[in-house]
């Protein structure tokens, strides 16, 4: 294993660090994403980062500022369009994306030195972690999971049942906006380690490979955690060993995960299928949604 | 003003992707009004991601990337169509990781080689300006094979969407029609992707239907507004890129330009449609009044 | 037959025959496999063990002929389609494959919207018209499919006088044609005008005849449990909260 005898170097070792700590928050994360069927609000906000993160860059301000500022804008965008009631969600959600995204280009194309960034802001560009994104990330990461463990019961009652959640009194749509901000977040900081466009692979696969194993919320998260930083181990060792684009590696990682995962899942109910067949003594049925 | 919206067409390079992107606004402003009635513009933006990887893949090999491109589409249409039919899995969980795996599997293949960075952007941007003849012929072909499919098969493909219970309980074979759906979703991304790249696919796929059903409240003058809507952007936006980019130096993406044309259509149309619903629900109310009293 | 889904069977041992003209109430609580029922009659659902046949065929085969009426608020109202159309949709199989309807598609149609006192509300988008509407258009669609046997997914629910008064009517037209109608219900006044025979379920069959005989104080309360309530003067009542 090539990555074992580069351990000595900083840059690999800031790299492993951020790879584990990014894959542990978003697959802590992207529970809430599936539970409230959000993934394809991820990627519009994680397009939608796009331009504030080049906007930024021009101006020279903090590219996670630039970020967190164009996602709050994207929701809002989405918010003002579902307004109007004649576009469902997702259409609203793919005209804001589409929006922000050419905005992002556009700026970017404007920029001199047009394609220095780019494939860093996309894909992400892991080797050039400093000890302050480092940082960055681990605080963003405890804020928000610590609002995640805080809310938890009142998120997850929100999210099963909206309608009981007001009833009981529940501010639901604040919850939502609490939830939404928690993603945008976890994009934002996610951008160093795997860009604007794979933070959606980060925040999906773990999850739903979690979710394979247990339906219970607050484990599913542990589990999603563990599985995001071995990801982000896995990923960043793939790297090294074969010389390909890190954060492309991480997701690629993420997603044989998620398929080893599903693969176990259907063995275990075949054999439980048998032994239902055999007697009427059937195990466990695992509803997932 | 006639002198800005014709100047820029007078060398034979923004002619040639005057024609392209007219075609091709003329068969996303189709396909995005069924894009809108089966509400696909996440599988829409999915397979713009997931045909990277058969670009990648031709360009790495030195084949084709238009055969690529063909190739993976489709293979990504048939993967999406059974992706949301799992039954345990949510759909859009399920096209988010197909999203993350097929894209990041065409950047690994990308970045083995050292000229990483223009191909990324030269698939994100397109190169509208560089398009050639063959390139429109093939969009061309594409363009009439889809609309042609599409024509044949309009009414099974609105019931469906409206309900598909119905379409069940009538005989139709579902699964098939979604399938037939996501492959000529597919076949835009790979008529658009190069010449203009992902941006300006996946806002094409979205952005005129959503622009028609402010308007209509039919298909089929959705329809028509759609196509009017995005071939009117397309153009608007070609020539402004053009004009930004001779006369005031700045250099503006003409795909990027052409959707910022088709965001700014939709915000005025969105403004314009709620002005006017305002002023129409002020003037019905008294006779809805009446109207809902029997 | 029995219909399963997953490990769990929905409905088991149920048997009934419908013949030309005639009409099946089928009655049982939420849950009771009412809907799985119909499913199977359209083939739409894998059965465990028996057999369906309809209109002398295999389910998957008769579907052409089988009219499916569902609960109309399972649709979007936002869908850009008006009235008329709706109803061309139960032409679509007569019209086949990469065709348009024509002007005798249109006429049937046109008929069909008159028979549920809609012809004046063709050109409105579907989403305007109100929840009793819009079932009786899925009645109209179902009478422009020109069905043999027409099934009802518990059309009455939460109607409207009018809407109610129409589906009676246009059943009973229906069953005179030679029409079959199997629909599942709560209503037991509307089972007894509507239908000569009823099947009361709860995942099996409790009973199954002429509606005076399949519907009693007993059957009832074996299918609907502590929610059948017998009162004084001999009627049933059933509470239902769906």
């Amino acid at each position: 294993m090539r990555i074992l005898d580069q351990l000595g170097s900083p840059l690999i070792r800031r790299a492993l660090l951020e790879a584990v700590l990014v894959g542990a928050l978003c697959g802590a994360v992207g529970v809430h994403v599936l539970l409230r069927r959000l993934p394809f609000f991820t990627l519009a906000l994680s397009h939608a980062t796009f331009p504030g993160v080049v906007l930024a860059s021009i101006l020279g301000v903090s590219v996670y500022l630039g970020g967190a500022v164009a996602a709050l804008g994207l929701v809002l965008a989405v918010a003002a369009i579902g307004a109007t009631r004649r576009l469902e969600a997702s259409t609203a959600t793919g005209v804001a994306l589409a929006g922000a995204f050419a905005l992002g280009v556009l700026l970017q194309s404007a920029q001199s030195s047009a394609t220095r960034n780019l494939a860093g802001f996309l894909v992400g560009d892991i080797l050039t972690v400093t000890v302050g994104d480092l940082a960055m990330t681990a605080l963003f990461g405890l804020v928000v999971v610590a609002t995640l463990t805080v809310f938890h019961k009142e998120l997850v009652l929100s999210a099963f049942d909206p309608v009981a959640a007001r009833a009981a009194g529940y501010a639901t749509t604040r919850l939502e906006v609490l939830v939404l901000a928690c993603v945008a977040l976890t994009v934002v900081t996610s951008l160093r380690a795997v860009g604007t466009i794979l933070s959606v692979a980060l925040l999906v696969t773990p999850a739903l490979a979690a979710r394979q194993w247990t339906t219970d919320i607050g484990p599913a998260m542990a589990l999603g955690a563990a599985f995001g930083a071995a990801a982000g181990l896995g990923g960043i060792a793939a790297s090294a060993q074969w010389d390909v684009a890190g954060g492309s590696a991480i997701a690629l990682a993420a997603t044989a995960l998620l398929a080893v995962a599903v693969a176990v899942q259907q063995a275990r109910r075949l054999v439980g299928r048998q032994a239902w067949r055999r007697g009427p003594a059937s195990p466990e049925g695992v509803p997932l949604p | 003003m006639a002198r800005l919206l014709l100047d820029p067409f007078r060398d034979a390079y923004m002619r040639r992707a005057l024609v392209e992107i007219l075609v091709l606004c003329g068969l996303a402003g189709v396909v995005s009004v069924y894009v809108l009635l089966r509400r696909l513009a996440f599988v829409g933006d999915a397979l713009t991601h997931t045909i990277f990887p058969g670009i990648a893949i031709a360009f790495v090999v030195g084949r084709s990337l238009f055969v690529g491109a063909l190739l993976a589409g489709l293979a990504s249409a048939v993967l999406l169509t059974a992706a949301t039919r799992i039954r345990r899995i949510d759909h859009d969980a399920a096209l988010g990781v197909l999203v993350g795996a097929f894209f990041s599997l065409g950047v690994v293949v990308v970045s083995t080689r050292t000229s990483y960075t223009a191909d990324l952007t030269a698939l994100l941007f397109g190169r509208i300006l560089t398009v050639d003849t063959t390139e429109i012929i093939e969009t061309t072909a594409i363009a009439a094979a889809v609309l042609t499919v599409l024509t044949l098969v309009h009414k099974e493909l609105v019931l469906r969407s409206f309900d598909p219970i119905a379409a069940e309980a009538m005989g139709y074979r579902v699964v098939l029609l979604d399938l037939l759906v996501n492959a000529l979703v597919a076949l835009v991304v790979v008529a658009g992707v190069r010449a203009v790249g992902t941006v300006l696919v996946i806002a094409l796929l979205v952005v005129p239907g959503a622009i028609a059903r402010l308007v209509g409240e039919r298909v089929g003058p959705m329809l028509v507004v759609s196509v009017a809507a995005a071939g009117l952007c397309g153009y608007l936006g070609l020539a402004a890129s053009y004009e930004a980019s001779l006369n005031y130096g700045v250099r503006l993406g003409s795909g990027s330009t052409v959707v910022v044309a088709l965001t700014i259509a939709f915000i005025l149309t969105a403004g314009a449609a709620a002005l006017l619903r305002r002023r129409g629900a002020g003037r019905a109310a008294p006779g809805a009044a009446v109207t809902a009293a029997p | 037959m029995s219909v399963g889904y997953g490990r769990e069977l929905a409905l088991e041992d149920v048997s009934l025959h419908v013949a030309p003209g005639g009409a099946v109430a089928l009655i049982g609580p939420n849950g009771a496999g009412k809907s799985t029922l119909l499913k199977a009659i359209l083939g739409l659902l894998p059965l465990a063990d028996g057999r369906v046949k309809v209109l002398g065929r295999r389910p998957e085969d008769a579907r052409e002929h089988v009219g499916y009426v569902q609960q109309a608020d399972t649709l979007d109202p936002e869908f850009p389609v008006s009235v008329v159309q709706v109803v061309l949709m139960g032409r679509y199989r007569a019209v086949g494959w990469f065709r348009r309807p024509g002007a005798a598609d249109r006429r049937q149609a046109m008929e069909a919207l008159a028979e549920v006192g809609l012809a004046d509300r063709a050109r409105d988008r579907f989403g305007t018209l109100s929840g009793g509407q819009r079932q009786r258009v899925l009645l109209a669609r179902a009478i422009a499919q020109g069905a043999q046997l027409l099934l009802l997914d518990e059309p009455f629910n939460g109607l409207d006088a009018t809407t109610s008064d129409i589906l009676i009517e246009v059943l009973a037209r229906l069953r005179a044609d030679g029409v079959g109608v199997v629909m599942s219900t709560h209503d037991l006044a509307v089972a007894h005008l509507t239908c000569g025979e009823a099947c009361v379920l709860n995942r099996r069959r409790v009973a199954y005849g002429p509606i005076g005989e399949a519907i009693t104080p007993g059957t009832l309360a074996e299918a609907y449990g502590s929610r059948a309530v017998l009162l004084a003067s001999g009627a049933t009542v059933v509470t239902t909260n769906g």
